[in-house]
């Protein structure tokens, strides 16, 4: 803007009045496609301030008798087990599943990037292949692994794989990242007595932390919001994360209780939400400095 | 590089170390429940919402008074969401011990040998003497009985009083013609017009597959046989969604006005006055109309043949044992007690239907609804016949197409004769598999 301005020295009377007009129809036209957007998320909130009885005939925002009667529902918690008791189950795994994945992938990442192994070109590209893999191919076999092993209705099957850098995805993105950077800082930690561990601590780990930051934040929310995964894992409600919790409200075979279901999920979201708010500055720059070099 | 070989060489065998171990823990778990004589665990799986959840509590609990050496493990889902993680465990042999089950997975399970055998049980462990011999037969496929019903249905026809009354209609009789039917919706919704409502007098309903095999049974067919095939063709498929014809030109509620209030029914969101459907889904219109709605009116559904059995009772549920269960006899004990203890009947309702098991029942206050719905099984007795044979795998997606079919004739994209050939073609991929 400023430059434009700087470099407009005739003429300009009429241009600034119609970048003002330009501008405000550009602001009118956004603004009315992010209401269009977020409308299903202004609907949930103010749904949740609606009787059951009323989601059948009334579809619009707005409730008919606004009540508070489905957060008073929803903390008492479903079948014995309070409402808390998910969210500390959805917050455990998350976290858990956070610090897996950074651990393992940077690893897995400073492997492939800086040291010279055998087959080094075929194991990344069998781990990027893992990418093309869908999971529902995988779900059965899993399964029948962690069945015999004994591990159903634990938090492992859910949880090791974050510890063993499964997710392509993350070692991708920092193994892109380090190759970014100079080889020449690991030659200087090389000459200055640094094993691979060393430089993998001391250089390499500060210089990727916007990578590290962007893989913690989808990592937490792939996982709060993870539902196939505790859906066959998981067998005891008190051991439930919040994806599965949040249906149990709704029967189709009997009665469903739409205000509750919308309740929670509006609860579920929270945390997410400011998870986000939280760590958007980071994630913006980290989607940002993907591209960069050096 | 950076290391000696040998230090690489050190670090590997770790590494394997340290895998052996942890694959060995791992085994060490999986078998730390065998050998015990003491109490028993055994996992109990159902579906169901909240509400269920505390009465199935409450059932347990009073089970285990009975029962203190057998712990069971209560795990619950949504229906579809039950059925996913089913169809997973049944590949490895990790189904649980005792599971509510649905009838139209029930072929498929017990022909595949997911299922115990509780012919040998029946009088044993599981007493058979308070539950009707009709019901006992739902639960057998192939000559084996794999399930015991814990409560019936049957079809019928709800209306809604307080809503016909609004806008000055009287309720249908019952029985009578399928045209009469049609006729009563017409005249239903001109009144509701007339008085300036919103409000229609029913649902097409060529949109239900039960409204269907209804009539085939009353002409002395059937949907679909034990060997899979189907007691209908084309033209027999063809006349009957054409009876849906007046709906559509706007007797009934408009498609558009169904799929708005979705996965509400019209009669769910009071905009229709009536809707043909299992007598067991009386509660949940109760509970999703809302407090201003206290009472429903049900009758019998109309009639295609005077005289014919065309009705049957239908298991709500069943309870299944699986075949993998390494404790059958406490297996047993559970299911006879979900199925003929009066307490649990005292802790559902009609939660679940009608209890088929007479002590059961015994244990049940039925309400208004519930001896209503009682009262409409017995004035049905005489049209009620023998049941289909078990649903065919894969039934559960034909009745869903049929619906999906129903709703694109509703929102007239699709002509008689095209959702003729879809269902036709859908047909042939699901019994050919």
């Amino acid at each position: 803007m400023t430059a434009t301005t700087a470099a407009r020295p005739i003429g300009t009377r009429r241009q600034p009045t119609r970048k003002r007009v330009a501008t405000i129809v550009w602001a009118v036209a956004l603004t009315l496609l992010t209401l269009l957007v977020l409308y299903p998320l202004v609907w949930l909130v103010f749904s949740t301030f609606k009787p059951s009885s009323e989601f059948g005939s009334n579809p619009g925002l707005f409730p008919e008798s606004p009540t508070l009667q489905n957060y008073v529902k929803v903390a008492e918690g479903i079948g014995g087990t309070p409402l808390w008791r998910f969210f500390g189950n959805s917050l455990l795994i998350a976290s858990i599943a956070v610090v897996g994945t950074l651990i393992s992938s940077s690893m897995a990442a400073y492997a492939f990037a800086r040291i010279r192994f055998k087959g080094v070109g075929v194991f990344f590209a069998a781990m990027i292949g893992t990418l093309l893999l869908p999971f529902h191919v995988l779900i059965i076999p899993q399964y029948i692994v962690f069945q015999k092993l004994g591990l159903i209705d634990t938090y492992v099957p859910l949880l090791i794989g974050k510890f063993l850098a499964v997710e392509a995805f993350f070692v991708f993105l920092m193994v892109q990242f380090i190759r970014g950077l100079p080889r020449e800082l690991d030659e200087a930690a090389r000459i200055d007595g640094a094993g691979h561990i060393r430089t993998f601590v001391s250089i390499i780990l500060p210089l990727i932390k916007p990578a590290l930051i962007t893989s913690a934040i989808f990592s937490f929310i792939w996982t709060w919001n993870d539902f196939l995964g505790p859906l066959l894992y998981i067998t005891s409600p008190e051991k439930y994360p919040l994806p599965i919790a949040l249906r149990l409200y709704n029967d189709a075979t009997s009665t469903s209780d739409y205000g509750a279901t919308v309740a929670v999920s509006m609860l579920a979201l929270v945390p997410i939400l400011l998870f986000f708010i939280v760590f958007q500055r980071f994630l913006v720059a980290g989607v940002a400095t993907q591209g960069l070099k050096g | 590089m950076f290391r000696s070989r040998r230090a690489r060489i050190r670090s590997t065998v770790t590494a394997i170390a340290a895998t052996g171990v942890l694959a060995l823990t791992a085994c060490a778990g999986g078998s730390g429940d065998e050998g015990s004589d003491g109490p028993v665990t055994l996992d109990f799986a159902f579906w169901g919402n909240d509400v269920r959840a505390e009465m199935y509590d409450e059932a347990i609990a009073a089970f285990n008074e009975e029962f203190p050496d057998i712990k069971v493990n209560v795990s619950f889902l949504g229906f579809p969401e039950f059925w996913e993680k089913r169809q997973i465990e049944s590949t490895s042999g990790g189904l649980p011990d005792v599971m509510q089950f649905d009838y139209s997975y029930l072929r498929q399970y017990s022909e595949n040998g997911l299922l115990l055998d509780l012919g040998p049980h029946l009088g044993e462990g599981i007493d058979t003497d308070p539950i009707d011999e009709k019901i006992l037969d739902i639960g057998v496929v192939n000559d084996t009985t794999y399930g015991i019903a814990t409560s019936t249905n049957a079809w019928t026809l709800y209306q809604n009083p307080k809503l016909l009354e609004s806008i000055g209609a009287a309720p249908y009789e019952g029985g009578g013609s399928w045209e009469d039917y049609t006729d009563w919706v017409q005249a239903t919704t001109d009144a509701a017009a007339a008085a300036g409502q919103p409000i229609y007098g029913g649902t097409d309903f060529t949109g239900r597959i039960q409204n269907f095999e209804l009539q085939l049974r009353a002409q002395g067919s059937y949907l679909f046989n034990d060997d899979g095939e189907p007691g209908f063709d084309e033209d027999d498929l063809r006349a009957f969604w054409e009876q849906g014809a007046p709906f559509r030109e706007g007797a009934g509620v408009p498609q558009q006005r169904l799929e708005e209030v979705y996965p509400l029914s019209g009669f769910d969101s009071a905009i229709t006055a009536s809707e043909l459907t299992w007598d067991n889904f009386g509660a949940g219109y109760l509970g999703n109309l809302g407090e201003g709605y206290t009472e429903l009116l049900l009758v019998e559904p109309p009639i295609t043949e005077e005289g014919a059995k065309d009705l049957y009772l239908k298991p709500s549920m069943l309870h299944t044992i699986s075949a993998n269960t390494e404790h059958p006899e406490e297996a047993v004990e559970l299911l006879n007690f979900l199925v003929n203890a009066p307490e649990v009947g005292a802790a559902f309702g009609t939660n679940r239907g009608l209890p088929a098991s007479e002590t059961q029942l015994e244990g049940v206050e039925l309400g208004g609804l519930e001896a209503q719905i009682q009262e409409y099984e017995e004035s049905i007795s005489d049209r009620l016949g023998d049941p289909p044979a078990v649903p065919i795998v894969g039934y559960g997606s034909l009745e869903e197409k049929f619906r999906v079919i129903g709703t694109d004739l509703g929102l007239g994209v699709v002509t008689v004769d095209e959702a003729v050939e879809q269902f036709f073609t859908e047909m042939d991929v699901v019994l050919n598999q």
